[in-house]
């Protein structure tokens, strides 16, 4: 770490990479208080207010666009031209569009998220952005792909290390799921609303096509790319195999395509896509796991870290939810297993035991390795926050799961219990009546998490003070600032 | 750091270094992890080999597993996929079969022959409470209750359409309309008048001079509500001498002021609220458990 940090803000374009490390953070405390005001929504109604704005159906995609889009793909750009950059020991290529992709991506959330509470939506998924909005948005994810390839392309290092490689499959994915997902005929040219190109089965599944990569490609490709760095160089030990992260890499991006439809089983889609959905799914849990194992096992021989670096325990963490998860999605996926789960909470709990566990807690761990390097500090300013954000994040996410499977298949039992006469033993509102307790400690859980984001960005803010005030301190020559 | 050797297996790196430190074992592929990838190619192929699975021109392979289902009187295989298996299930299924025997012997039965015996009635309130809870409890409350001013309370022993099995049934059948004319023409001394003695049916302690002074603007009322205001279930009048109301909240209303207000309030701008019929949406052997709970809910008289 000593020799290539020297000039690294010379060599390198960090001003990019800093704002929207910055805006990850803003978009995380903002989508992950709205997340956990709806949850608090569903245990105590009367939160609604009565303002139409506010209500769950307009803050969800709210939500799940500012968690997904806003913290996620910011913390992925911010990382993605870190690693890029630092692997291929070249400057970011494109300044201005580099620029561009920032205010782009940014302009577009905000907007979007404003849109959502006013009421316009495309109703998509994951994919709300009504439809002027999404042209934009594909203008600067192809300007993303051209800086990141023509980056690439600028490499002075022979090989493209294996995070690389994960982000352009991610880049490359995202860029055909959201055109064509978001095809779409406008009412009028000065109309927000748009009908889908495609109807019926053929919408859902596409929709579905899209949901599922956008978890692939996004939520799980690009985050293994970040822990393919920041792993290995937290831990200062080599990846575990070479060997294994091609061959997950190259079975992932193939089999993730697949499954999408495992979405809709038990709906009016054919019965031959679902088994293929449900098959493809099975495939996609090795794969999978491929990156768990390389991610912990590069860590084997230095365990001892665990004990004595709090950024560690969220990559470990975080690789042992993606373990977890990328468990539970197969199982759920099969089709006697779903005639139980779909349509309940343990879907939502297994989202968030992916979105908290995984994608969050490895970009925590990034975070709190970048943040430093970014500013020129040495370390983050305090040790024990960093353990205090551990600490509440994880008995967050315990909360979450475990109430979401009680809730979850507590209500799928309900449901399709009978009677001694044959009859259903449960109506639907004493489902919902179930579940008011899982509820309230689901927002519980909600709370831990953002307790603990909101101490990441004091502990941010305060490493960020202290390293603007070292280098003034350099400056005057008192002290050089030892890395 | 310096010497990145993996001691227990002595595996080489790559021998490439990026950003300084960053290199790669060539460790092989964990045996129990490719292993267990080919286990689930193993399960994917039998799952394609029994389920449909894969597209083959216009059609698709459509797999071993079959179902066996019943059509006219014969019994036969059908290839299995989830609208066969529906229809197999629905046809076999111990809950099932068991509801239909029971269902058979409801529909046969008369309310009286339900109401003396416990095994129908029992079965009767276990499948009405489930289309309670789906068709009326999303405005009737969950135990009946209603919710003022549009759903009427049916777990109190007052009926505004009547509360005979024959009655309730009716009201589940067609659906109920509740109309009464707005009179925007009665308004001050009259109408405070007017409301003081319709409050007075129901022993509210009212104005007396008022009240005697309403009773003679009452006659208009009287077609619906019958001239000691009894009310009348052919017309869905309600009864005002009871001190049950279904459209407004008079216990709730702090003062006698704010009673009149609301009786007011009624007769300037009427009444219209209508309950759907339900004798398109249910069989008939459900609408008959339904008027047996709905009337058991009532207190059952």
């Amino acid at each position: 770490m000593s020799t290539s940090t020297a000039v690294a803000t010379e060599q390198y374009n960090y001003d990019i990479v800093k704002k929207f490390a910055i805006m990850a953070l803003v978009w995380g405390v903002l989508g992950m208080t709205a997340g956990t005001y709806i949850a608090s929504e569903l245990a105590w109604p009367f939160l609604n207010f009565d303002i139409p704005e506010i209500t769950f159906g307009r803050l969800r995609p709210v939500h799940t666009t500012l968690v997904i889009f806003g913290f996620g793909g910011s913390a992925l750009f911010a990382t993605s031209y870190y690693v890029v950059q630092r692997t291929c020991q070249t400057r970011l290529w494109g300044g201005p569009l580099a620029e561009f992709t920032f205010w782009g991506w940014q302009i577009g959330i905000g907007a979007g998220v404003v849109l959502y509470m006013l009421g316009y939506t495309q109703g998509r998924e994951y994919a709300e952005f009504v439809w002027p909005l999404d042209l934009a948005i594909a203008v600067v994810w192809v300007s993303y792909a051209l800086v990141y390839v023509m980056t690439l392309r600028n490499r002075s290092q022979p090989h493209i290390y294996v995070a690389n490689w994960f982000y352009v499959a991610f880049i490359l994915a995202v860029a055909l799921l959201h055109i064509f997902n978001n095809l779409a005929v406008p009412v009028s040219l000065t109309s927000l609303e748009s009908y889908s190109l495609f109807s019926g089965v053929q919408d859902a599944m596409t929709q579905w096509w899209y949901g599922h990569n956008a978890v692939g490609f996004f939520l799980t490709a690009a985050f293994l790319g970040m822990m393919y760095y920041f792993v290995p160089k937290q831990a200062g030990r080599p990846v575990y195999s070479y060997r294994l992260s091609i061959v997950h890499f190259w079975a992932l991006s193939f089999l993730y395509m697949w499954a999408g439809t495992h979405h809709l089983h038990w709906t009016a889609i054919p019965d031959w896509t679902s088994t293929l959905a449900a098959t493809f799914s099975i495939l996609l849990l090795l794969p999978s796991w491929g990156g768990m194992i390389n991610g912990i096992m590069t860590l084997s021989g230095a365990w001892d870290k665990l004990r004595t670096d709090p950024i560690m325990l969220f990559m470990i963490t975080a690789l042992s939810f993606y373990g977890m998860s990328t468990f539970e999605g197969p199982l759920m996926s099969l089709k006697s297993v779903n005639a139980l789960s779909h349509y309940t909470d343990w879907t939502v709990g297994h989202v968030h035991s992916g979105a908290l566990g995984w994608v969050a807690m490895i970009t925590f761990g990034s975070f709190y390795h970048l943040i430093p390097r970014l500013w020129g500090a040495k370390e983050m300013y305090s040790s024990k926050l960093i353990y205090t954000h551990f600490w509440l994040a994880t008995i967050g996410i315990v909360l979450y799961i475990a109430s979401m499977w009680v809730a979850g298949i507590g209500q799928g039992l309900m449901l399709r219990a009978f009677d001694e006469y044959g009859n259903l033993a449960y109506t639907f509102i004493e489902t919902v009546t179930f579940m008011h307790l899982p509820y309230v400690v689901r927002a519980l859980g909600g709370m831990f998490f953002v307790a603990g984001v909101l101490l990441m960005v004091y502990n941010t803010y305060m490493t960020i003070v202290q390293a603007k005030r070292g280098v003034a301190v350099e400056a005057t020559g008192a002290v050089a600032l030892a890395r | 750091m310096t010497n990145p050797t993996n001691k227990s297996k002595q595996v080489e790196t790559t021998g490439h270094v990026w950003d300084g430190d960053l290199r790669e074992y060539n460790n092989p592929l964990p045996n129990w992890w490719l292993w267990a990838f080919y286990a689930t190619i193993v399960f994917s192929i039998i799952y394609w080999v029994i389920y449909p699975a894969w597209p083959v021109g216009k059609s698709f392979t459509r797999g071993i597993a079959t179902v066996t289902v019943e059509e006219n009187g014969q019994t036969k295989e059908m290839p299995w996929n989830s609208r066969s298996q529906l229809i197999a299930e629905m046809q076999s299924s111990p809950a099932a079969v068991k509801q239909r025997e029971y269902i058979e012997k409801v529909a046969a039965a008369s309310y009286e022959e339900i109401f003396a015996n416990p095994d129908m009635m029992a079965f009767a309130r276990s499948m009405a409470k489930g289309y309670f809870g789906d068709y009326c409890a999303a405005c009737h409350g969950q135990g009946g209750q209603g919710n003022l001013p549009f759903f009427p309370n049916l777990a109190d022993d007052d009926w505004l359409w009547g509360g005979q099995v024959e009655q309730i049934q009716v009201s589940l059948q067609a659906g109920r309309k509740g109309n009464m004319p707005a009179f925007p023409n009665i308004q001050g001394q009259a109408l405070d008048d007017l409301a003081s003695y319709v409050l007075s049916l129901s022993g509210e302690a009212v104005d007396a001079a008022a009240a005697e002074r309403g009773k003679q603007g009452y006659a208009m009322c009287m077609g619906c509500h019958g001239a000691e205001g009894k009310g009348n279930p052919m017309l869905g009048a309600a009864n005002l001498t009871d001190k049950a109301w279904s459209v407004i909240n008079i216990p709730a209303a702090g003062s006698i002021e704010e009673k009149k207000k609301l009786v007011a309030g009624v007769i300037n701008k009427g009444i219209a609220r209508e309950m759907p019929a339900f004798g398109n949406r249910l069989k008939p052997e459900e609408i008959k458990m339904l008027t047996v709970y709905v009337h058991e809910l009532g207190g059952g008289k």
